[in-house]
């Protein structure tokens, strides 16, 4: 008796393990499936994380927007990001909003500092996975775009309701994924 | 009574009776009082070890392999590589509990090794989506869904890899103390476990291990979480909590005191005279109300909350089992145990000179040493005369060497050492003359 009644909650924990991974994923599809796209200009970095494997961390150029009069922001508080288009057709960040937008495309952020007249952003799209040996050339390949001044990676999100997923990231025009190969062969 | 001594004494009580010195009623008796003593074999110990260290590394490689990162996989392939090393973990699991729930090193191992497949697989799934670097999140959502294990197998190991990973998650916030605090609920819910292993002593080696690491944890998040709205209150919180585990390693649980509480006695006192031997240098009570770390929040603030309650619970805490050892006269162990409330009256008149905390502590120290010492040689036990002895000197040399007093007061604290010192042997030479 006792034995089952363990095995039964046993059960439950296991579905609780497996659901919470299964709703990551099914989160995430949803938002690449039906989210709206963003390119987002960017500066890959290499660091390293023990647990998730090796990514390169993106550093998003204009995560920043002008502090809002009359707006009390603090540090970690989360924010919705308001987004523009420019005329390259890259995504632009215009200002903050402490309650959820009803039209215009968004994004779901925390306030990281506020400097000046500046409130800087933590976005939900500071890293991306490559495979272990794929990342320090990923960088490699940015850095000597960058030196030639032509500062033009970017990478592809998908957004839904504020939720961000990253599709792509671009190097020169490409995939990084695609430049790596090509590195590796030359 | 140590379950070893009672071994010994049953080994005995053959030889005891056939001399005639008890009779078949007494030794029956005496059986009867101290009960039976339970054992596992060493088979059995081996299995466990070997069990969950294989079920560890095992777990660790797949982790390491999914790390690897492998760009050919879809997303599809990718999703159901994150769920399968965690089915397989389950299913295992499963077995162990329908089919061997009596073993201990099965659900040991399969509790391990399941522990780590639901980090493996949230961790592959933020690597696909590339989920940002919130580590917070992704080790608190891990913990949670491991936590159970510990209470449904009857496992260990999945209790220690929880207490190491709500320490790590306190540390990610150890600048929002408000957050931080959350460590100490969390921990709570280990507790149940602690007192389970506790009854079963056992798994002696087992339980070691997770007192030791539970009190690392502790300890760390102690750092994070605690002292941070009240300025220099960390002389009174450490001293408090490694007091509580120095009573608890000496509390007596169904009228033995297990070895696992051995880490506890060994680690709280060490931790103990450490602390009190920092207290009797100038520099800590004179930085102390120094402003660091940017401590710059209001004690009144909301924030404060939580900081201020668990560190007057585990202050009180550390005042009540001090106040029980003090009024069943176990001496010895209260004086370890009175670092606690001596830091409170040092703290409380370090205004008035930072001379008096330093003068508290050094006489302090001292009677503990040569209290010790004098324990010692009454019951001749040589381990415990000589940490007294070491334990005055460290004291002696430090004192020497500390440039911040001048000569007059190194002079005094000298001479007054030295008195000690002839006091002590004097006592103790007429009390071995006396024996004599």
């Amino acid at each position: 008796m006792k034995s089952r009644i363990i095995i039964g909650l046993f059960l439950c924990v296991a579905l609780a393990q497996v659901v919470t991974p299964l709703s990551m994923i099914a989160t995430r599809e949803s938002v690449i499936k039906n989210g709206a796209q963003f390119k987002f200009k960017t500066a890959p970095i290499d660091p390293y994380d023990a647990f998730r494997g090796r990514y390169v961390a993106l550093q998003i150029e204009g995560d920043y927007v002008p502090t809002v009069m009359g707006v009390k922001l603090t540090h970690g508080e989360s924010v919705y990001a308001l987004i523009d288009i420019d005329s390259e057709g890259f995504a632009k960040f215009t200002s903050v909003l402490t309650k959820r937008p009803r039209e215009k495309p968004y994004m779901q952020a925390k306030v990281r500092h506020i400097s000046g007249d500046k409130v800087y952003l933590d976005l939900p799209i500071d890293r991306y996975y490559m495979e272990e040996k794929s990342a320090p050339i990923a960088e490699r390949i940015y850095r000597r775009h960058t030196q030639r001044n032509r500062q033009d990676a970017y990478v592809v999100v998908r957004i839904k309701d504020g939720f961000a997923v990253i599709e792509n990231l671009f190097v020169g025009g490409q995939k990084i994924e695609d430049a790596v190969k090509k590195e590796r062969k030359s | 009574m140590s379950k070893m001594a009672i071994r010994w004494l049953y080994r005995e009580l053959p030889e005891l009776i056939t001399k005639g010195i008890l009779t078949q009623e007494t030794a029956e008796r005496l059986r009867h009082y101290y009960g039976e003593v339970k054992s596992v074999g060493k088979r059995v110990a081996m299995l466990i070890i070997l069990g969950t260290t294989g079920a560890l590394l095992i777990g660790l490689g797949i982790i390491l392999l999914l790390a690897h990162n492998w760009e050919e996989f879809s997303r599809f392939t990718r999703a159901v590589l994150s769920l399968l090393p965690l089915v397989i973990g389950q299913c295992l699991a499963l077995w162990v509990l329908w089919k061997r729930p009596g073993s201990g090193a099965f659900k040991e191992g399969a509790a391990t090794f399941l522990s780590l497949m639901v980090g493996a697989s949230i961790a592959l799934i933020s690597q696909t989506y590339n989920i940002p670097g919130d580590a917070g999140t992704f080790i608190l959502t891990w913990m949670l869904l491991i936590i159970p294990l510990t209470y449904l197998m009857q496992a260990s190991m999945p209790a220690a890899i929880y207490l190491i990973g709500i320490t790590a998650w306190s540390g990610t916030y150890w600048d929002n103390p408000l957050k931080a605090a959350l460590f100490w609920p969390l921990a709570a819910i280990t507790i149940p476990h602690f007192i389970w292993a506790l009854r079963r002593e056992i798994y002696v080696l087992r339980t070691s291990i997770l007192s030791l690491i539970m009190i690392v944890c502790v300890s760390i998040a102690t750092g994070f979480s605690l002292g941070k709205t009240w300025q220099g209150s960390w002389v009174i919180i450490f001293p408090s909590l490694y007091s509580i585990f120095y009573f608890l390693g000496w509390l007596k649980i169904g009228r033995i005191t297990t070895n696992w509480q051995r880490p506890l006695r060994i680690v709280g006192a060490i931790a103990l005279f450490t602390l009190a031997f920092q207290f009797t240098f100038r520099y800590v009570w004179q930085y102390l109300d120094k402003d660091y770390f940017g401590m710059d929040r209001n004690i009144s603030d909301i924030s404060a909350m939580p900081d201020h309650i668990i560190t007057t619970a585990i202050v009180a805490m550390a005042m009540l089992l001090f106040y029980d050892n003090v009024k069943r006269k176990n001496w010895m162990v209260s004086l370890f145990g009175a670092v606690p409330l001596l830091a409170i009256i040092a703290y409380s008149i370090r205004g008035e000179s930072t001379f008096l905390p330093l003068l508290l502590f050094n006489a302090y120290l001292f009677v503990l040493s040569v209290s010790r010492i004098i324990f010692g040689v009454r019951n001749n036990n040589l381990a415990i005369i000589n940490t007294g002895m070491l334990m005055l000197a460290v004291l002696i040399i430090a004192r020497f060497f500390d440039s911040d007093i001048n000569f007059i007061m190194k002079g005094l604290a000298f001479i007054i050492v030295g008195a000690g010192f002839l006091a002590t042997n004097l006592v103790l030479s007429r009390r071995m003359g006396g024996a004599k």
